[in-house]
């Protein structure tokens, strides 16, 4: 499927269309804007619909738990006030004003004026649901041209959004082009990456690595790569409370986020103090497991299989079942404090980590930090999240908190409306 | 082996009922044999308290302790040593996740007339010669997977006249070269001679989607066929309705669905399924399936929806007697199926596990599709 000024294509007329889309660009660069308020006014009107109930026989057939809060977050998330305040953060006030410089020392003044960077290619390789309609108002918040590959295990979610927006706001239809095209398919590729000023890419290793090979020398990469998160405990505030969110934090996630807790980080470079913190915390994970099983024949199949394979493990090999391991969860006690992705679906590591090790060991992972749910005593906090920063976390949140989502929150350490502007200057 | 010997030479492929007493006998020689040669085998025996001696009846077979395929892809399970095995096979996965089953020749042997005896139900095996069309591995030294032992193995059905892959090993990977193919089958059906295609139902799928698109029909030479095997690998999302399928296939190749011949196996489990005219899968005699209750794992009655559990005494090199796959499948009578044969059906619904996974946290993805394979 494919949309271009408005209308729906079938795949096959890609190249046709890809052949005349410079043209088409060229003509909305030269002719046209889009102010924000046109796009907060869409956006909003859209938010009613997903509030009034429209979408919710969409949002029940995704395959994810809980779509009714996720429902709710996004209502959140799109209405007008929640937009107007993101711009506010993102660009400050009036950022699409220009205005006259006052330099000192009786230099020359010039006028400053934002813009939109120009054309956006969107490539998201398969993560959140509804991620690409997202990626693609950002763009259009900005008065940007976007061009959205979608990717490829896409269900319906994205083209239907973005059709219902065109529909509310025909003035945006000029700004929108959608194509399903594969990645395989590289000539296509080719064409849309060099009609475009910035590339934004959602994905991990291996497609940030495909796309910098794809990308023309000089185009903005705006690279929304995957991540790491993990707690650290040091200490409590109220020890009970902070356990149980850590759990259910772990159990519901399921470690599939950026912000999902991969390794639990103790204070001590004791092993046995990790060993002990297993013991500990292993009933609660296993509780907050037991909350959470899905009622499907699926997923009881396959926890006692799980829990089958383990006894005739058991019985094989003569050893003892891992300790701190059911048929639900496991915790993993490593010696070693390297930052890295854990067995996921409420499988986490637990690892030592001196505070004073912080910056050395984290560092080998800068590229991929970003949450950490920080669990001490309150005289160590302000102390504790000073090394986060010098180290290179960008969400330094409370455990159960890990995966929210807040209004007006950089994302991965940027805000993202920024980098997809440019700066004027002119006399 | 001598039961085992007779239950392979079982004159009627499909006759479950009259071999019962044969099969219980071959499962326990089989039994008997891994408890001696397999050192684990014996251990999880021992440890649920079953001796090969229990092994006597309909009934037993439901407690002789089954093996998940897990157990095979965690651990190399052998219960004589490798120099007396023909073949080592894999399943697909890639390494870390793929299960290694030994044969030794006479097991391969029983294969052999247990494949003809079984293809012969859609009249498979002629004289007549083929260009095969494979839509699996070309294969390399660096493949062992049984399904690029399997697709070659189906082009030795006739004499081949040609065969080309879909799937070319290039660079140190395996690419599709679905234009490649489609180039070939347009070639092929101008020939005097039929053309079989072999291989995933997901590749052929998508090639005759592409030719549809691009506007391509073709009529292959009478006679040919569509054999599909080896399952919708990490297409799941795109598995296709079977009717949605033939006509496709009617429209773009002209290839009627009576030529359409699918096959179920894996390479724990490696008896052949092939489906019948009506596109059910029999068990065949060699082979029996329980259906077990996902949470209690308790056999269920015929009709019921659960894990499936396949049983055979083909292969002595490893314990593969009783394993129980991922899939969830129901178990039919199959004298409902009309098409003349009696013997249950089998219809696999799904996989566990299977759901299309998000995700966004740093490596997950390579690994989550791995562990799809």
């Amino acid at each position: 499927m494919i949309i271009a000024k408005g209308k729906l294509y079938d795949t096959k007329e890609q190249d046709r269309i890809l052949s005349y889309l410079e043209d088409e660009i060229n003509e909305t660069l030269a002719e046209k804007s889009l102010s924000p308020e046109t796009v907060i006014n869409a956006v909003d009107k859209l938010c009613d619909k997903v509030k009034k109930g429209e979408f919710d026989e969409l949002i029940s057939s995704l395959p994810i738990d809980g779509a009714e809060h996720y429902k709710n977050i996004a209502i959140k998330l799109l209405s007008r006030e929640s937009i107007e305040y993101k711009l506010k953060t993102e660009l400050g006030k009036d950022f699409f004003s220009s205005y006259e410089t006052t330099p000192p020392l009786g230099m020359k003044s010039f006028s400053v004026s934002a813009h939109p960077l120009g054309v956006l290619l969107h490539i998201s390789a398969g993560n959140v649901d509804g991620l690409p309609a997202f990626s693609l108002a950002e763009g259009l918040l900005t008065g940007n041209i976007n061009i959205l590959k979608l990717p490829q295990a896409d269900n319906d979610l994205s083209v239907r959004i973005i059709a219902e927006l065109i529909a509310i706001e025909p003035l945006l239809s000029d700004f929108i082009y959608v194509f399903d095209t594969p990645s395989s398919d590289i000539a296509a590729m080719q064409k849309m990456a060099q009609l475009c000023d910035g590339i934004v890419l959602w994905g991990g290793e291996a497609a940030c690595a495909a796309v910098r090979k794809l990308a023309p020398i000089g185009v903005k990469l705006i690279e929304w790569g995957h991540k790491l998160s993990f707690a650290y405990i040091s200490g409590y505030e109220d020890k009970e409370s902070e356990l149980q969110a850590l759990a259910d934090h772990i159990v519901t996630t399921k470690g599939l986020l950026c912000s999902s807790c991969q390794v639990i980080y103790i204070d001590t470079d004791n092993f046995d103090n990790v060993n002990a913190f297993c013991n500990e915390f292993f009933p609660y994970l296993q509780s907050a497991a037991e909350k959470h099983v899905p009622p499907t024949i699926d997923a009881k199949a396959e926890i006692s299989l799980r829990e089958y394979s383990a006894k005739l493990e058991a019985l094989m090999t003569g050893k003892q079942p891992e300790k701190f391991t059911s048929s639900l969860c496991a915790l993993v006690p490593k010696s070693d404090s390297n930052l890295e992705l854990s067995d996921m679906f409420s499988s986490v590591l637990v690892k030592p980590l001196p505070h004073e090790k912080i910056i050395p060991v984290l560092r080998r992972s800068k590229s991929f930090l970003q949450t950490v749910g920080l669990i001490c005593s309150s005289d160590k906090r302000a102390v504790l999240t000073d090394t986060f920063c010098r180290a290179g976390l960008v969400r330094i949140l409370k455990a159960g908190e890990m995966s929210e989502a807040f209004c007006g929150e950089a994302h991965d350490g940027d805000y993202p409306l920024r980098r997809y502007v440019r700066i004027v200057n002119s006399r | 082996m001598q039961y085992r010997s007779k239950l392979f030479s079982t004159r009627d492929a499909y006759d479950t009922e009259g071999t019962q007493e044969l099969f219980i006998k071959a499962m326990q020689e089989n039994c008997r044999f891994q408890y001696k040669g397999c050192p684990e085998y014996r251990r999880i025996l021992d440890g649920m308290g079953f001796s090969p001696d229990d092994l006597t009846d309909e009934e037993a077979l439901t407690k002789l302790p089954f093996l998940p395929t897990l157990v095979f892809k965690k651990h190399k399970l052998c219960s004589m040593p490798e120099s007396r095995m023909a073949v080592r096979a894999t399943s697909s996965g890639t390494s870390g996740h793929s299960s290694e089953i030994g044969f030794t020749v006479s097991d391969l042997w029983a294969g052999l007339k247990m494949v003809l005896r079984v293809s012969k139900l859609r009249r498979l095996v002629s004289i007549v010669p083929c260009h095969y069309i494979v839509f699996g591995y070309k294969p390399h030294k660096s493949n062992k997977t049984a399904v690029t032992k399997t697709a070659l193995g189906a082009t030795m059905f006739t004499p081949a006249l040609s065969r080309t892959f879909a799937l070319i090993y290039k660079n140190g990977k395996y690419s599709p070269d679905l234009e490649g193919v489609m180039r070939a089958v347009v070639r092929r059906s101008k020939s005097r001679f039929p053309v079989r295609f072999m291989g995933f139902p997901s590749y052929t799928y998508f090639l005759m989607k592409l030719m549809d698109e691009k506007g391509i029909r073709v009529t292959l030479p009478k006679g040919s066929k569509i054999m599909l095997g080896g399952g919708w690998k990490q297409f799941y999302a795109e598995q296709v309705d079977k009717t949605v399928f033939y006509e496709l296939a009617q429209r773009v190749l002209g290839v009627t669905d009576d030529n359409i011949v699918e096959f179920f196996g894996a390479v724990e489990h490696p008896v052949l399924y092939c489906d019948c005219k009506n596109h059910r899968f029999h068990v065949p005699a060699y082979s029996r399936v329980i259906i077990r209750d996902p949470e209690t794992m308790q056999p269920l009655p015929l009709g019921s929806e659960g894990l499936v559990n396949l049983l055979t005494p083909m292969v002595t090199a490893s314990p593969i007697l009783s394993v129980m796959t991922d899939d969830i499948g129901i178990l039919r009578d199959g004298s409902e199926c009309g098409c003349g044969l009696t013997s249950p059906t089998l219809e696999i619904l799904g996989r566990i596990g299977m759901r299309d996974i998000k995700t966004c946290a740093a490596g997950a993805a390579e690994i989550l599709k791995e562990a799809q394979l």
